[in-house]
C-alpha cells in the first residue's frame, strides 16, 4: 500500500521525529510503501508533494497539534493517532488501515 | 429618652469582598465611639449580636460581603448617631477596605521548584534579601514562646492582679504608639494599629477582667482571653479572618512579657548549634553579637531591604528573608526551618524531601561556585576588550580576605559606620587603625574607606543625633562631622596612619556642597601636617573622593572633579532623591527601579561629565548587585563596580559575556526609552553573547544518580545545567519542563526518558544524561521504570538548524534497540559523549 503520513508534537524536537522513525520501520517491516512529513521545530520537512499525496491510498497523522496544509490531503482517507500511540505501538496504527 | 424601647434602627449592605475585617471593623468602631448611644449590629444568617464599638465583636461576627445587616441604636442621642452612622456606612464604608499592600519585591512571578509545591510543605514567603539557603535551629529573638507556661492561680488577689493586667495594657499601648510614630510603611502602620485597637477594644478589656474575677491569675487571663478570642476567629469561613488570630496572639504575647515582666527584647541570645533568628526586626549591634559560626539565616518581619542589619547580612554573606509576616509568632522556636533566601522562602518542618531537596541545593550551589571560581582570578574583560574593574563591598576589616579569594580587584567600600554602631563610646583611633590596616590585608590592592555615614535612618546612639521627621533629608551622613569634629579627626588620623600600611583612599557621604570638600581637604592636610611633625608614616598623596548620592552634585561635577580625586555613585540615595521616592514605602515602590529612562539619563549625565573631566567613576550602589544592570552599567562607561563578594565571580563571568559597543547602543535607546517598561523590554531582548557550547558535554553527564524520584531526576540534571552555567534560572526551566512532562509522558519505553523543553532560559542549546542507580516510575508508554533520562533543552530563540537536526537524529536513534543498548552500556562520561557525537555525526 502507498502510504502518506506526518508527525508534529508540540514541541517539536523529539517526538515528532521518533513517531516518524516508526512509522518508517514499521511500513517497511510490513511492505507498505511511506513517506513520512515532520513538522516540527525545523519546519516541515521532507515535504509531501501534490502528486505523492495523490498517489496514495491513505494518510496516517501522528500529531497532538494542528497541522500545517491540512487542505492537502482533502481528498484523502486520513487516519489520525495521538504521536505517543505511533511510538508505543505503530504496528497497530497500521492494522487500522485494514478496517 | 434614655434606654426607650423603641431605638433607631438602620440597615445596609455590607460592601466589602473580605466582609467586615480588621480594618473596616476597627474604623466602624472608632466612628461610633464618639457618641453616648450603644450600637448593635446584627448578623442576618446567625442571628448574633455585636456591639459595634468592639471591633474584635464585629470581626467574630463572620459579616460577609453581601450580607444584609441591621444596627439598633440605643442611647440619649440614638437620632443623630443613627443618621450619622448611615451616612458614614454610604459613604465611607466603601473605602475602609483598601488593597492590601503588596512587596517591593521582584516583579516577576515566582516560580517554585516541584519539590516544594505539594500542599504538604508548609512554607511563608517574603522579600530574599541577602541570597544563600540556610538551615538550622529556629531561635525566636526578642520574643516570649506562646507555650509559655504560667502560675495559673492569682496568688494576691483579683483587685492586684487587674491592676498588672491593667499596667500591661498601658505598657504595651504606650510601645505600640511609639512604634507607630517611628512606622516606616503604610503597611506596618496599618498592622500597628490594628494591634492598637485590639488593645482598645471593649470586648477585649472585659473578657480579661471577666478571667481575673473569676480567680485566675493575670498571666492566665491574658492566655484565657486569647485563646477565647482565637477560637472564635478561627472558626470564621473567612481565611482572612482565620488569620487575624494572629494579631491577638501577638497582642497576648505583648501583655504576658509585661506581665511577667520578661524584657526578653534586651535577653542575650546564645547560639549553641547551627540556627536561624527569627525576629520582629533586628538592630545592627544585636545581629553583630550573635555567634557568627551557628549563624545559617535570619528571617525578620520588618525590615526594609535596605536597612542596616540587612546591609550587614548581605555583607556577611547571611541568607536573609525579610518581610516575612508575623514570623515570630509563626515559627515555634526550636523547629528545624529552612532559609531559602533565593527564592524568598521559609520552610519549617520539612519533610524528608523537602531536606534532601535543599541539601541538594546546596551542593549544587557549591559546585557552581567551584565551577565560577575560575572567573574569580581572571580579570573582567568585554568580548571587544574593555575592562571593568569589580571590586567588593565590605563591613568590616576581617571580610577583606574572603573578598579578594572570591576575586574582589579591591575593596571599593569599606562601611566604617559599623564599627561605630552598638556602642555607647566611640571605637578608638587605634581600634580603627587596625581595622584599617587589616582590610588592606598585606595586599597592595587599593582600600576605598568610606567616612562614617550615619543619622536618618542610621542611628547611632553615641552621636545622639535627634529623631527627625523627614530623616532621609535630614542630618546625615558629612553633615554631621563639623558638629562631631573630634570624632572625625580621629577616624582620619586612622585611616592616614593606615595609608602608610596600603593604598588607602578616603570617601565622604552625602556631600551636597563643594564647600563641604573643602573643610574635609582642610581637616585632612591639617592632620597630615601634625602626623608629619610627629614623624608618623602616612600617604601624603593619599587619594580624596565623594559618594555621588545627592543629585546637587550630579550638576555641579565641573566643579567638584577640580577638588577629589574619585567618584562613586551611591544609587540607593541618588535614586530616591532623584525620583522623589521612599524605597520602603510598597506603594511607591515601583517608582524607584533604578532602570526607569529618566535615571539611567541621569547616570549617563553623571558619567559622562567626570569622564570629561578626566576623572575616574565607580558604582557602589544596589544597582551594581542585580546582574539584570550589567548591559545597562557596561553601556554606562563605568571604570568600576563594587558589589558584596559572593557576586563576583558571576559577575565578572558575566562581564565578558557583553560587548561594550553594544551596551553603549542599548543604553543609548534605553534613555531615548518613554516608559520602564520599554527599558525592560529591551533588556530582555538583550542577550548576552555566549561562546559556542557544545550540545554534548562530558560535565552533563551524571552516571550512578541516586535520585528517588522524577522531580529528584529532572531537578539534577537541571542542576548540571546550572553549575555549567547553561542556565541562570533553574526554577524556571524545571517549570517549563514540566509543563512539557502534563502534556504527555516523556517516558519512552525501554527505560528511556526524554524530558525536553524549548527556552531561552538556557544560554546554550544542551542535552544532559542521567543514568540512574535505581530506576524510577515515570508514567512511561511501556509503564516500566526509567534508568536513562536524557533531558534536551534547546533555545526557543535559536533559529539555526543544527542542533535541531541533531536532536531530531537522536531522537529517532532513540527508537533502535541497538543504540539504546549502546548507551545503556557506555559507563564512562567522556566514552559517551564521543560515541554519541560519532553516531549523531557531530562534527569536530
Amino acid at each position: 500500500m502507498k502510504i502518506v503520513a506526518v508527525t508534529a508534537c508540540p514541541t517539536g524536537i523529539a517526538h515528532t521525529y521518533m513517531a516518524a522513525e516508526q512509522l518508517e520501520k514499521t511500513a517497511k517491516a510490513l511492505g507498505h510503501e511511506i513517506k513520512v512529513e515532520t513538522q516540527g521545530a525545523m519546519g516541515i520537512e521532507n515535504e509531501l508533494e501534490e502528486n505523492e499525496i495523490r498517489q496514495a491510498q491513505v494518510a496516517i497523522f501522528a500529531v497532538d497539534i494542528e497541522i500545517e496544509k491540512r487542505e492537502r490531503f482533502r481528498q484523502l482517507k486520513v487516519i489520525q493517532v495521538p504521536v505517543q500511540e505511533a511510538i508505543k505501538n505503530p504496528k497497530s496504527v497500521f492494522l487500522r488501515l485494514q478496517a | 429618652m434614655p434606654g426607650s424601647s423603641n431605638p433607631a434602627e438602620l440597615h445596609f449592605v455590607c460592601p466589602l469582598v473580605h466582609g467586615l475585617h480588621a480594618r473596616p471593623a476597627s474604623q466602624l468602631a472608632e466612628f461610633v465611639a464618639g457618641f453616648v448611644s450603644e450600637f448593635y449590629l446584627t448578623n442576618p444568617r446567625s442571628g448574633a449580636e455585636a456591639n459595634l464599638k468592639s471591633p474584635l465583636a464585629i470581626i467574630a461576627s463572620d459579616i460577609r460581603e453581601g450580607d444584609r445587616c441591621s444596627v439598633r441604636v440605643l442611647g440619649d442621642d440614638q437620632e443623630m448617631a443613627a443618621a450619622a452612622l448611615r451616612e458614614f456606612i454610604a459613604q465611607e464604608l466603601a473605602n475602609t477596605d483598601e488593597s492590601e499592600v503588596t512587596s517591593p519585591s521582584d516583579p516577576s512571578p515566582l516560580v517554585l521548584p516541584r519539590a516544594l509545591q505539594s500542599p504538604a510543605v508548609t512554607r511563608y514567603s517574603g522579600v530574599a534579601v541577602s541570597p544563600g539557603i540556610g538551615k538550622g535551629k529556629a531561635v525566636v529573638v526578642g520574643r516570649l514562646s506562646w507555650s509559655l507556661p504560667v502560675n495559673g492561680k492569682a496568688t494576691e488577689g483579683s483587685e492586684k492582679e487587674q491592676e498588672r493586667v491593667e499596667h500591661a495594657i498601658a505598657m504595651v499601648r504606650d510601645r505600640l504608639k511609639a512604634l507607630l510614630s517611628r512606622a516606616m510603611s503604610p503597611a506596618e502602620t496599618s498592622v500597628l494599629k490594628a494591634h492598637v485597637s485590639i488593645l482598645e477594644d471593649i470586648s477585649f478589656e472585659e473578657r480579661l477582667a471577666g478571667f481575673v474575677a473569676g480567680g485566675q491569675s493575670a498571666a492566665q487571663a491574658v492566655i484565657s482571653t486569647a485563646t477565647f478570642f482565637v477560637s472564635l476567629l478561627e472558626a470564621s469561613e473567612s481565611a482572612y479572618i482565620r488569620e487575624r488570630a494572629i494579631d491577638i496572639k501577638e497582642i497576648c504575647l505583648r501583655l504576658l512579657e509585661e506581665i511577667d515582666g520578661c524584657t526578653s527584647d534586651r535577653a542575650e541570645v546564645m547560639l549553641e548549634e547551627p540556627s536561624v533568628v527569627v525576629a520582629e526586626t533586628l538592630a545592627p549591634q544585636q545581629l553583630l553579637e550573635l555567634e557568627r559560626k551557628w549563624l545559617s539565616g535570619l528571617v525578620l518581619e520588618y525590615a526594609g531591604t535596605t536597612s542596616h542589619a540587612v546591609i550587614l547580612a548581605r555583607s556577611l554573606g547571611i541568607p536573609t528573608i525579610v518581610g516575612v509576616k508575623d514570623a515570630p509568632v509563626r515559627l515555634t522556636p526550636g523547629e528545624q526551618i529552612v532559609v531559602d533566601a533565593n527564592r524568598g522562602l521559609v520552610v519549617p518542618n520539612g519533610s524528608a524531601l523537602v531536606h534532601r531537596f535543599y541539601e541538594r541545593q546546596r551542593q549544587t550551589q557549591r559546585e557552581r561556585q567551584r565551577a565560577l571560581s575560575r572567573y574569580a582570578r581572571a580579570k573582567a574583560i568585554t568580548t571587544d576588550g574593555r575592562r571593568i574593574e569589580v571590586d567588593a563591598n565590605i563591613c568590616s576589616g576581617e571580610e577583606s580576605a574572603a573578598a579578594f579569594a572570591q576575586g574582589a580587584e579591591a575593596i571599593g567600600l569599606f562601611r566604617t559606620e559599623f564599627l561605630f554602631l552598638g556602642r555607647d563610646r566611640a571605637p578608638s583611633e587605634e581600634e580603627q587603625f587596625t581595622a584599617y590596616a587589616q582590610a588592606a590585608h598585606g595586599a597592595k590592592r587599593r582600600i576605598t574607606i568610606r567616612t562614617i555615614d550615619v543619622g536618618g535612618d542610621k542611628p547611632v546612639p553615641l552621636l545622639n543625633l535627634p529623631a527627625e521627621s523627614n530623616p532621609y533629608l535630614g542630618y546625615r551622613g558629612m553633615r554631621v562631622y563639623q558638629e562631631h569634629r573630634d570624632l572625625f579627626r580621629s577616624q582620619l588620623r586612622a585611616i592616614l596612619r593606615a595609608s602608610a600600611l596600603g593604598r588607602m583612599q578616603v570617601m565622604a557621604p552625602m556631600v551636597t556642597t563643594v564647600e563641604e570638600v573643602l573643610w574635609l581637604k582642610e581637616q585632612i592636610a591639617e592632620l597630615q601636617e601634625d602626623l608629619e611633625r610627629r614623624s608618623i608614616a602616612f600617604d601624603p598623596l593619599l587619594p580624596v573622593g565623594i559618594m555621588i548620592e545627592v543629585p546637587s552634585v550630579a550638576f555641579n561635577l565641573d566643579q567638584f572633579s577640580a577638588e577629589v580625586d574619585f567618584f562613586s555613585i551611591g544609587t540607593n540615595d541618588l535614586n530616591q532623591y532623584f525620583m522623589a521616592v521612599d524605597r520602603d514605602n510598597a506603594r511607591v515602590a515601583k517608582l524607584a527601579s533604578v532602570r526607569q529612562p529618566s535615571f539611567l539619563r541621569f547616570l549617563k549625565h553623571i558619567v559622562d561629565a567626570v569622564e570629561r573631566n578626566g576623572k575616574w567613576v565607580g558604582m557602589c550602589g544596589e544597582m551594581a548587585s542585580d546582574v539584570r544592570n550589567l548591559p545597562l552599567l557596561i553601556g554606562l562607561g563605568l571604570h568600576e563596580i563594587s558589589v558584596p563578594p559572593p557576586h563576583i565571580p558571576a559577575l565578572k563571568r558575566s562581564i565578558s559575556r557583553f560587548a561594550f559597543e553594544e551596551c553603549r547602543q542599548l543604553l543609548l535607546e534605553a534613555i531615548e526609552c518613554a516608559r520602564l517598561d520599554d527599558v525592560e523590554q529591551l533588556l530582555r531582548n538583550f542577550p548576552a553573547r555566549e561562546p559556542v557550547q557544545p550540545l554534548f558535554d562530558p560535565q552533563l553527564i551524571i552516571l550512578h544518580s541516586d535520585s528517588r524520584t522524577k522531580e529528584e531526576a529532572i531537578r539534577e540534571l537541571i542542576d548540571s545545567l546550572y553549575v555549567a552555567s547553561r542556565t541562570e534560572n533553574p526554577d524556571r526551566l524545571e517549570a517549563l519542563v514540566w509543563a512539557r512532562e502534563q502534556a504527555c509522558t516523556t517516558g519512552l519505553g525501554h527505560g528511556f526518558a526524554i524530558p525536553h523543553c524549548r527556552t531561552d532560559a538556557v544560554v546554550a542549546n544542551s542535552v544532559a544524561i542521567l543514568k540512574l542507580s535505581h530506576p524510577i516510575e515515570w508514567s512511561a508508554v511501556d509503564e516500566k521504570p526509567v534508568s536513562t533520562v536524557i533531558l534536551l533543552a534547546v533555545r526557543e530563540s535559536d533559529t539555526s538548524n543544527t542542533h535541531l537536526q541533531v536532536l531530531a537524529k537522536l531522537a529517532r536513534r532513540l527508537m533502535n534497540p541497538r543504540f539504546r543498548e549502546d548507551v545503556t552500556r557506555l559507563s564512562q562520561s567522556a566514552e559517551l559523549v564521543a560515541h554519541l557525537s560519532r553516531e549523531l555525526e557531530i562534527p569536530g
